[in-house]
């Protein structure tokens, strides 16, 4: 420690009895040294002063209670849902991220009967598709716009359906509570005509199950009771 | 131990002085603000990680700091590195300020700003909050010879600007 460093140490009360009892005594006996003690305590007062006004009038601090964080939260995710469920350039951005074909058609439509929508950045199966995955049986054949294929566990341990809907088809994987998107591809013009869109039929979604699925496909039993489950 | 109730209080104990030490720290008020704000949201996020038993104002300071540090890298990464502001412009050069027994918060801002970031940091933890030597150098991760010594430079500094002449 340099002399000025032992100085300020001695000002701040830095120093152990014996020492500091020292340095008050040199200090004592030096009119230069009382002096810039002097002004070095007024220095750190009118520093200190000068930041007192944010102490006042710092107003209530943020809180992070967990309901209101969780109210933000799903707040914020629903305006960003809105905000970004379907559009085409959202649509093309995201394609880098998954193994999308080409989706056309019925996919991009009105915002808030969207069946997937962008959610923190994933792509997540929402209102038609959605309540399908949920509660639409394959064994039990379908009424609705939305075909269930296969049901599987991943590798991961998830349980995944691939669905059809549409023009297009795709891989959903159980995360949470939301069906994440895996994978989405869409007919071409030329081949809607001619070919009959089926899960497990579009071989980029075969190839994609072929990828991810862990053991055989769920037979109509284990998909009843994974449903009883809540698909975990 | 670590819930979020008792996230906010200990914040709430601590926030006037989090907020003094973001001023001390950043060059204008509404950065100051976003960063206790940065600092706070990054601490609850990380509340699992804080030990019980541990000083929270010293946890949440060196996130503060983190945060700043962060925040001065990007801006000078984007080189768009501004001029201090405006308050600066004569402060310490003008014989007549210098002898005000009284500062108001801009000057004082203005005069930490044209310390070097090390300094600054070191000055707004000791001199500005009180943390003692230990305490900072923990806080700054730096040996306590280091934070003394910077210290000392930023103190002889600010007495250029703010103090009576020598």
């Amino acid at each position: 420690m340099t002399d000025e460093e032992l100085f300020y140490a001695w000002l701040d009360g830095e120093l152990e009895a014996e020492e500091a009892a020292r340095v008050a005594t040199r200090v004592a006996a030096d009119p230069a040294l009382k002096a810039a003690a002097e002004r070095h305590r007024a220095l750190a007062t009118k520093l200190r002063d000068a930041f007192d006004p944010v102490m006042g009038d710092a107003g209530p601090p943020p809180r992070f209670g967990s309901a209101e964080v969780v109210d933000l939260a799903s707040k914020r995710s629903a305006q960003q849902a809105r905000r970004v469920a379907f559009g085409v350039p959202q649509w093309a951005a995201m394609a880098a991220t998954l193994a999308i074909g080409i989706v056309a058609g019925q996919f991009v439509g009105d915002r808030s009967t969207a069946p997937v929508e962008s959610r923190d950045g994933t792509l997540v199966a929402a209102a038609s598709l959605d309540r399908a995955l949920d509660v639409q049986l394959a064994s039990a054949g379908s009424s609705g716009p939305v075909r269930i294929g296969l049901t599987f566990r991943d590798r991961q341990g998830n349980i995944c359906r691939s669905f059809s809907q549409a023009s297009a088809s795709g891989l959903a994987c159980r995360k949470g509570e939301d069906w994440r998107v895996e994978g989405l591809f869409g007919a071409s013009a030329s081949q809607q005509g001619d070919y009959r869109m089926a899960s497990g039929e579009d071989p980029r979604l075969a190839a994609l199950i072929d990828e991810r699925i862990a053991g055989e496909p769920f037979d109509a039993v284990a998909e009843k009771t994974s449903l009883g489950r809540g698909w975990r | 131990m670590t819930s979020p109730s008792s996230f906010d209080s200990e914040l709430a104990a601590v926030w006037p002085r989090l907020r003094r030490f973001a001023h001390a720290l950043a060059r204008d008020a509404a950065d100051a603000d976003d960063l206790a704000q940065m600092a706070a949201e990054k601490a609850f996020k990380s509340f699992n990680q804080f030990h019980a038993g541990t000083r929270f104002d010293s946890w949440i300071f060196r996130i503060c700091r983190t945060v700043w540090i962060d925040a001065v890298r990007s801006r000078s990464r984007r080189g768009t590195h501004e001029a201090p502001p405006e308050a600066a412009d004569g402060m310490g050069h003008d014989p007549t300020s210098a002898t005000e027994a009284v500062i108001d918060l801009g000057k004082a801002m203005a005069a930490m700003q044209r310390l070097p970031e090390e300094q600054r940091e070191v000055v707004a933890l000791i001199l500005i909050d009180g943390f003692g030597y230990r305490e900072a150098a923990e806080i700054l991760d730096q040996p306590i010879g280091t934070v003394s010594s910077r210290l000392a430079r930023g103190r002889g500094a600010l007495l250029a600007m703010l103090g009576e002449g020598e």
